[in-house]
């Protein structure tokens, strides 16, 4: 004890000859990792979390000021915009101390040059990514440089567990404990609703091991202010940008430093930097824009231009929500819904960085029922509302991903294996059985054994290691590690050759050479494809259509769909009091006027008749996802009562069935159709009733090495290789149902997507709910948003024939 | 089955996604892609083997049935290159060895010389001439006086009905110069075709052939 206590003192002097001031969670940390204790520090951004975890790792090393030879630290960073800034503090400690410590970043960026030195002469600290150390993992010389390290720091952890990413990061952890009986491994996160679940999801389940959990005691003041329109829509749409309020933005960004504007996404990111060019012409060159499309040395550039204070506006997406303090940045404009109280506290956090400062965000919304959002924020706020994040478990696909990196780097004991994975946390329920049919997919391509035929992946040596020997196989699958599913991407480069970022394939199929397009904030022409790249020149034309990606539509979550009830509720209760919803009290009155205001004892019903047919809407306010189970659950258990086809739309308020034909909603609709019971069984047709599971299987079967994308270079002969999800989706369920990717599919569709423990808590409220069903002339604000949904899901229990004989063909435009 | 007529020919639409053309006494099939699921399967893509079977099911279901005198294969009868599943098409065509086996050779026809040697198929690299119709894989050129029957493509067509109720389908398609059928074999998926207000759909729903007489007009 006396000796760790001695060595704290090393490292405080360092802090406070700096004119630091330790904070308690800092040398609480410092004490810890001293003595061998693993955990997670929680704390916020901008409060000294890095060095809390970083400095320890020097504490041997300082008296003699010796540079150990190997690895000691490997720092996780989930973005790579945050490896830089890591990589300054370290280098600054490793001064201050007197050390000669290398310190290396690996990421996807890295040379191959660098990262073979990087095996062979391992620099003392590595900060990497998920994906780079499984990649270091099917090397054959992955124990050359992971042999010495100790000390695993987990950044962002908040980030990762939510994801497949943070499966990868438990795997990764599971493969080091396996190596090293006595690794450290800290995490680090901001404040979520389930710590202490992110600890044991990090550390594996408890085994009586040194953990503990540090929480700093520093909270940050924010202040919501919201920009209101002058007159509010009382018919919502969802497409608008927001762009109407644009010019009450620029007075913001004048009288701050620094400020960003959040967009929801990329296409919504362009304009919005566009129309503000164009409403300011001044903001040319201090104003910059940063989405994940965009290519590194661009990101870059504008990182470093926020860091330094260049920039007085950067319009961005959720690809500045962590890592980097930009210290100018006084002021956040979020565009649009934030779907979340913790997204948008972190963003609000990124303004007002140093010690004690106060974080103002404004908000924004695009449509008038965003206004309500705006107050309920406010209100989750201030009550402390943050969400869980919701760990992954029984990934299958990652596994199989994982199995193969070990096969390829070197090969695999089963027994060793499989002890190494039950250990982590999202693996600690699977059975032999389950690891068997895993193991029989690699090995015989079937999780059934069946005789030979010309299946090829991996091995078995006659001592029982599974490898890989097969060059081809290793190299796809080396191509091919991470869980990053994303649609065909075309790099996009000038013709001299200076890269600019990426486009979606499918939006580039639709142009030819001379046409413009907006990009990167420039109007750009289309020159050639070659190479796999997109390349353009400036273009002088200043009109062009803007990529969109496609990528899903977030949904409320559970929290935040809590406060958005209570703020609706209000208006019949006659109590509302914020702005925001006082502003919309024509639109709430319109709505009780031509149908109902929704009261908190009852569930709003709507049915009425259009040109397009019979709308039928509910609004229980649970968020799109659980909307999105619930309609296809009530269409399910409807159409088993009639032959009848419905298209299906929902949004976080509600949902729509729209039918061609007619039904007596007053007989049909009660309340056993929302019953919890039978709900397994009735989802589980509903989702093969619609597209639902046929979507998500596509990143399991990217992810597990179902579907090979291609890759450069090799582009033709590979082309016989590439299938479409789809299609493999439907393989596997007329013929191999009992397929466990395939079964993982609806596993993920119950548990992430529509969150069957949510859904069934929505279905038990609906019980104790009167059903109100108003039958409007037509439609109403409410249901207007809804009704404009073009993206539908169908389902159907009439024939295809009777379906056919309805419909028509759409002739060439 | 659905028969049409064509330059005064009479032919039969199979919901197999076949042809049968009984003057000649031949079966018209394109795009069968056979072992295309154990291509993958040597890539160490784990397809489900089986799947590979309901090729070979439906092929001998239609020669028992219709009992032709020639088997039209309209390009891309093999998926890449060579596999075990190439021994499987040998056997069926000695099994059927009164039938004509007859290849236009499509894009994805890539197997060594000795393989094809092997078997009982007689091999055309372009196109074939049975007036009216010119049979070949990729239409290139149009033929005044015959009307071109092709595969290639993997027709489908997308139906709108009232509601946003919409569909797709996989179809055969007949255009004024050039008739395109549907792709034979399982996992080889569709093309939506958007066709003019002269050409003639017939969709495939399940075990029925239906024209699409209704086009919307925009």
């Amino acid at each position: 004890m006396s000796n760790s206590r001695q060595n704290i003192k090393s490292i405080t002097e360092w802090f406070e000859g700096n004119n630091w001031k330790a904070h308690a969670f800092q040398k609480q940390a410092w004490k810890h990792q001293l003595d061998g204790y693993s955990g997670i520090v929680n704390a916020p951004t901008g409060s000294g979390k890095t060095y809390s975890v970083l400095l320890p790792v020097f504490v041997p090393y300082i008296q003699n000021k010796e540079t150990p030879t190997g690895l000691r630290l490997i720092w996780i960073a989930p973005i790579r915009a945050l490896a830089k800034e890591i990589c300054l503090s370290a280098e600054r400690a490793i001064e201050a101390f007197g050390l000669n410590w290398k310190v290396g970043i690996r990421t996807g960026d890295t040379k191959t040059a660098d990262r073979q030195k990087q095996i062979t002469h391992p620099p003392q600290i590595l900060i990497t990514t998920p994906e780079s150390l499984h990649i270091i993992l099917s090397s054959k010389k992955s124990k050359t440089i992971l042999k010495d390290c100790k000390n695993i720091v987990v950044d962002e952890w908040h980030e990762l567990i939510g994801s497949k990413r943070g499966v990868q990061t438990e795997l990764f952890l599971g493969y080091m404990r396996n190596l090293h009986k006595d690794l450290t491994i800290w995490g680090i996160s901001a404040t979520i609703g389930n710590l202490e679940e992110a600890m044991e999801v990090l550390l594996g389940p408890d085994d009586g091991g040194k953990r503990a959990l540090i929480k700093a005691k520093i909270k940050k003041k924010i202040v919501v202010k919201t920009i209101m329109p002058k007159e509010i829509e009382r018919y919502p749409w969802a497409g608008h940008l927001g762009i109407v309020l644009l010019k009450k933005v620029i007075p913001i960004i004048e009288d701050s430093e620094s400020t960003l504007i959040f967009t929801n996404t990329r296409a919504q990111c362009e304009i919005w930097y566009q129309k503000l060019l164009e409403a300011d012409p001044s903001l040319a060159g201090i104003m910059a824009m940063h989405h994940g499309s965009l290519s590194r040395e661009m990101r870059s550039w504008v990182e470093d231009a926020l860091y330094t204070g260049k920039l007085k506006a950067v319009v961005c997406t959720s690809s500045l929500d962590l890592g980097v303090d930009f210290r100018p940045v006084d002021n956040i404009i979020q565009v649009g819904s934030p779907k979340g109280v913790a997204r948008f506290v972190q963003r609000a956090g990124r303004s007002g960085h140093r010690p004690g400062a106060t974080s103002k965000i404004y908000f924004l919304p695009t449509n008038s029922l965003e206004l309500i959002e705006s107050a309920a924020l406010r209100k989750a706020i201030k009550e402390n509302k943050i969400e869980d994040r919701e760990p992954f478990v029984r990934s299958w696909d990652v596994l199989v991903q994982y199995m193969m990196t070990c096969a390829v780097g070197g090969g695999f004991k089963e027994k060793e294996l499989y002890d190494e994975v039950v250990a982590t946390h999202c693996y600690a329920s699977m059975s032999r059985e389950e690891w068997t049919m895993l193991l029989n997919h690699l090995l015989y391509g079937s999780q059934s054994l069946r005789a030979y035929d010309e299946y090829q992946k991996i091995g078995k040596t006659s001592d029982g290691t599974y490898l890989v020997s097969n060059k081809g196989v290793a190299q796809r699958h080396r191509l091919s590690i991470g869980t990053i599913v994303s649609d065909a991407m075309l790099q996009v480069k000038f013709v001299r050759g200076k890269k600019i970022g990426m486009v979606e394939e499918w939006f580039v199929g639709q142009f030819s050479p001379g046409d413009t397009f907006w990009f990167a904030g420039m109007a750009l022409e289309y020159v050639r494809i070659k190479d796999n790249s997109l390349q353009v020149k400036k273009s002088k034309k200043n009109k062009g259509r803007i990529p969109s990606y496609m990528g899903g539509r977030l949904s409320f979550t559970s929290q935040m769909s809590e406060v958005i009830k209570e703020k609706i509720f209000e208006f019949a209760k006659g109590e509302m009091k914020d702005v925001e919803m006082k502003k919309l009290t024509p639109l709430f009155e319109l709505q009780e006027l031509r149908s109902r205001m929704p009261r908190e004892e009852e569930l709003l019903i709507e049915y009425f008749h259009s040109d397009e047919g019979f709308h039928l809407l509910l609004y229980p306010f649970e968020g799109r996802d659980i909307h999105e189970g619930m309609a296809a659950l009530l269409g399910q258990r409807l159409s088993r009562l009639l032959p009848i086809s419905f298209s299906l739309a929902y949004n976080d308020f509600g949902l729509e069935l729209l039918s061609d034909k007619q039904i007596d909603v007053d007989k049909i609709l009660t309340k056993e159709l929302f019953n919890p019971r039978g709900l397994d069984q009735d989802i589980q047709s509903s989702i093969n009733a619609v597209e639902l599971a046929q979507r998500k299987f596509r990143d399991i079967a990217c992810i597990s090495g179902l579907v090979f994308t291609g890759y450069p270079g090799k582009e033709k002969k590979q082309r016989h290789l590439v299938s479409n999800s789809r299609l493999l989706f439907d393989v596997f369920r007329e013929y191999e149902p009992e397929n466990l990717l395939y079964l993982q599919t609806y596993d993920e569709v119950m548990a992430v997507q529509l969150q069957e423990v949510r859904m069934r808590e929505a279905l038990e409220k609906i019980q104790s709910k009167k059903l109100v069903i108003v039958k409007p002339e037509k439609y109403t604000p409410f249901s207007f948003p809804l009704m404009v949904d073009r993206l539908r899901e169908k389902m159907s229990s009439e024939t295809l024939l009777d379906r056919i004989e309805k419909m028509k063909i759409e002739l060439v435009k | 089955m659905k028969e049409i007529s064509l330059r005064g020919e009479i032919l039969q639409l199979l919901p197999e996604k076949a042809m049968y053309w009984p003057r000649e006494s031949a079966i018209l099939i394109a795009d069968l892609h056979l072992g295309k699921i154990t291509h993958f399967r040597k890539a160490g893509i784990a397809l489900p083997p089986q799947s590979e079977d309901k090729n070979w099911q439906t092929l001998s279901r239609l020669i028992r049935k219709h009992k032709p005198k020639k088997l039209i294969i309209l390009g891309d009868l093999f998926h890449s290159k060579y596999n075990d599943q190439w021994e499987n098409f040998i056997d069926m065509t000695e099994r059927y060895d009164d039938v004509d086996w007859i290849l236009v050779k499509g894009n994805h026809d890539i197997l060594r010389e000795r393989h094809y040697d092997r078997s009982n198929l007689s091999i055309c690299d372009y196109a074939l001439k049975v007036p009216p119709f010119l049979l070949t894989h990729e239409p290139d050129e149009v033929f005044e006086d015959l009307y071109t029957l092709c595969g290639h493509i993997h027709p489908g067509i997308r139906l709108k009905g009232m509601a946003k109720q919409s569909l797709r389908l996989p179809c055969f398609f007949f255009g004024q110069q050039v008739g395109i059928l549907p792709a034979f074999g399982v996992f080889t998926g569709l093309h939506v075709l958007h066709p003019n207000k002269d050409d003639r759909v017939m969709v495939i729903a399940e075990d029925q052939i239906v024209e699409i007489e209704n086009p919307i007009r925009e």
